[in-house]
């Protein structure tokens, strides 16, 4: 998301726009307009958003071939060659097969076609199930391409609030305010040269903040207790509460102290209104 | 002196744009002169119906002169009008018959206004496209001042509105825009003419807590004040904040305030308020983070000008020339076009407190620099004592074109108005830079 600074009095507004589409241009690769999206989308994905209507169209299609162009399937069997109704004819030709076998030989003739036969059945049995596979891919592809669109929205969701949420911690940080007399930030230790070189108000600062720590200490706490938080078991998993209860004891002051409480624009000090009523609750 | 204010509809009660804008006029301008207000007895301005009584009353201390209307609209002629006129080619009888229908046909009210011109300095006459403007420019021309209110809408491409726009005696624009489309559209650049547009009443103190506390609003929001339209965008905007609250899910509310005349989809984060007084709707602008003007069509919007008074920055829809062209003047908004811009721009001005607070600092001079009435007041009086010198001084006024003969009336050859818009040059005008680039720099 776009962050501009604001530095002098004079807002160039067509700029501000103008970085802004760069932003929009950078993020999205090709900077589409809403309506070629829209476009694309449809065209896309009509073919697959409607999967009773791929269904219906594609056995409509199956049979319409089928019926219009495939011939029907012609069982070949070894004595098609000489079949015929009438007895006599029958006779006759089988008595004449050893004279015609003669001439060439029909077995193997036969046999492929037989073989062609077979094939052409199977091939027919086959093809509704490849369309029924055809189509069931073609319902896949759908979910799986809603799923992906759901899931980039999620992603482009997720990054948004992440974006928030770090601007939002920065604008934090920016008004954290230190009250005087509250704890200062942890310094880098020092040579203990320089620790016998510190004055008396240094050196009464540690008392009183040794006696602080002994004061909050529990009377019968002899001494720090590994791995156990207080009043709870000596079970390692308890360390972790046992900082957390430290870090509630902080002094109040040490608290980083904001201006509203209420995300990144309560932070910044110039975004209520004169009113002070657009900061909200 | 003598002014006549002439509107299709008045009161107190009407909070139409060009209405409101008129009320504004005549009650400042009789600070300085003696104002009549003349107008119908309608309140609607869909039907033109006469709702109110004929004759003289006062509305805030202004006499106002109603005149009845003499047909009620019918919608589906004109409708039929209206496509016949705008997409194809058709006659100058046909865009008579287009306006006899648009109304608020009241010839008494016009004859009215030509009798009294004589004791009259000036008629200022409100919004180019109904009859009573038409009818009333051309009877008498040399003393219209003509306040168009025009948006970019197909009427401008009419043939019969350019030779009012050459003939009238002043006109008062009320943006930059409007002004660049009007003398496009008729060529009319010797006309007198001054980008005025209109102030707010806007009152000394709000209470943008007392509001919250009213209406139980708690979270930070951004605010629309207008009537809840397609027309004005607001199906384009609702879509658009959907998205926008499902991408943010602790970003701002929307703030709906004005009648609805569509569906308000029912949202945790969209609050519709109705219709409220001025006293709670400057409130509500005084409680808001920013206003958003979704509209695409526009000759001046007063509520952005109110929400920039208060000084709270504007979110405009960038298609309409107008918002966008006030947005880059004033450095007090900023604009989409589309649902992506639409997220940055209200992110950016939800997020960014530098950024909203120097916009609403540039709105708040912005209006008090060229919006508040006595900056309006003044453009007016310099108007009417430029004229009067005109008067003076014999001066080569164009005169009012007559209209075609009566076959040439009936002739089917002016083009559709919507292509005669398309022809006319879009986009924000900014003045300023406009007429550095027109001066040649030196080698």
């Amino acid at each position: 998301m776009s962050d501009f600074s604001v530095r002098s009095d004079n807002v160039d507004v067509e700029q501000i726009m103008r970085q802004i589409r760069s932003r929009i241009r950078e993020k999205r690769g090709v900077d589409y307009t809403e309506e070629e999206i829209r476009e694309l989308a449809n065209v896309k994905l009509e073919k697959f958003l409607d999967p009773r209507g791929v269904r219906s169209d594609l056995l409509e299609q199956f049979r319409r071939k089928r019926e219009a162009s495939l011939p029907p399937n012609f069982k070949f069997e070894d004595t098609t060659l000489f079949e015929t109704h009438r007895g006599f004819l029958a006779f006759i030709r089988r008595m004449l097969r050893p004279i015609l076998k003669l001439f060439f030989n029909p077995t193997p003739l036969i046999e492929a076609l037989h073989i062609q036969s077979k094939l052409n059945a199977q091939q027919a049995a086959l093809e509704p199930l490849y369309y029924e596979v055809i189509h069931n891919l073609v319902l896949e592809t759908t979910r799986l391409g809603i799923e992906v669109k759901n899931l980039k929205m999620r992603v482009e969701s997720m990054s948004s609030r992440l974006d928030f949420d770090e601007r939002r911690a920065r604008a934090l940080e920016g008004v954290v305010q230190y009250r005087p007399g509250a704890v200062p930030p942890l310094q880098p230790p020092t040579g203990p040269g320089e620790e016998r070189g510190g004055g008396e108000n240094e050196q009464s600062d540690r008392r009183a903040r040794r006696r602080r720590r002994r004061g909050r200490r529990r009377p019968d706490d002899r001494g720090p207790r590994p791995y156990a938080a207080e009043g709870a078991g000596g079970t390692k998993g308890a360390e972790g509460a046992e900082g957390a209860q430290g870090a509630s004891q902080m002094p109040v002051e040490s608290a980083p102290v904001t201006e509203g409480g209420h995300g990144a624009k309560e932070a910044a000090p110039e975004w209520t209104g004169d009113d002070g009523d657009s900061s909200g609750s | 002196m003598k002014l006549a204010v002439v509107v299709q509809r008045y009161g107190a009660d009407i909070n139409g744009g060009a209405e409101l804008h008129a009320r504004y006029v005549a009650e400042r301008l009789a600070r300085h002169a003696d104002v009549e207000v003349v107008t119908t007895c309608a309140r609607d301005y869909v039907t033109w119906r006469n709702e109110r009584p004929a004759g003289v009353e006062q509305v805030n201390g202004i006499p106002v002169r109603r005149f009845p209307v003499r047909h009620e609209r019918d919608p589906h002629h004109f409708g039929r009008l209206s496509k016949r006129v705008f997409d194809e080619t058709h006659s100058i009888a046909d865009e008579l018959a287009w306006l006899e229908s648009e109304g608020p046909a009241s010839p008494a009210m016009l004859d009215y206004v030509e009798r009294a011109a004589a004791t009259l300095d000036f008629v200022i006459v409100f919004s180019y496209r109904y009859y009573h403007a038409w009818h009333g420019a051309r009877r008498v021309a040399s003393k219209v001042v003509l306040v168009p209110t025009a948006e970019r809408d197909p009427a401008v491409g009419l043939a019969i509105f350019a030779p009012m726009f050459r003939g009238v005696r002043a006109i008062m624009y009320n943006s930059y825009e409007e002004r660049a489309m009007i003398q496009a559209a008729a060529h009319n650049g010797d006309v007198p003419g001054v980008v005025v547009g209109i102030g707010s009443e806007i009152p000394p103190t709000s209470d943008g807590t007392r509001f919250r506390k009213k209406f139980n609003i708690r979270r930070p929001f951004a605010i629309y004040v207008g009537r809840i339209d397609e027309n004005k965008g607001c199906k384009e905007l609702f879509e658009f904040f959907e998205r926008y609250a499902a991408t943010f899910p602790r970003g701002l509310d929307l703030v709906l305030v004005g009648s609805a005349i569509m569906r308000v989809p029912s949202h945790p984060r969209i609050h519709h308020l109705g219709f409220l007084d001025d006293r709670d709707k400057f409130d509500a602008i005084a409680a808001s983070d920013l206003l958003i003007m979704p509209s695409y069509f526009e000759s001046l919007s007063m509520v952005a000008l109110e929400a920039w008074a208060l000084g709270k920055p504007v979110l405009a829809n960038g298609r309409c020339d107008v918002l966008k062209g006030q947005c880059i003047r004033s450095a007090a908004g900023l604009y989409y076009e589309r649902y992506e811009e639409f997220a940055e721009t209200l992110y950016s001005l939800e997020s960014n407190g530098p950024l909203h607070a120097r916009l609403g600092h540039n709105g708040r001079e912005y209006f008090l620099r060229h919006y508040a009435f006595p900056v309006i007041e003044r453009k007016y009086l310099d108007m009417f004592e430029r004229l009067e010198r005109e008067n003076a001084a014999p001066r080569s006024r164009r005169p009012m074109e007559p209209l075609p003969g009566w076959f040439a009336r009936r002739s089917r050859t002016v083009p559709p108005a919507r292509d005669v818009l398309a022809g006319i040059p879009s986009g924000a005008v900014m003045p300023d830079r406009d007429a550095r680039q027109q001066i040649p720099q030196p080698a």
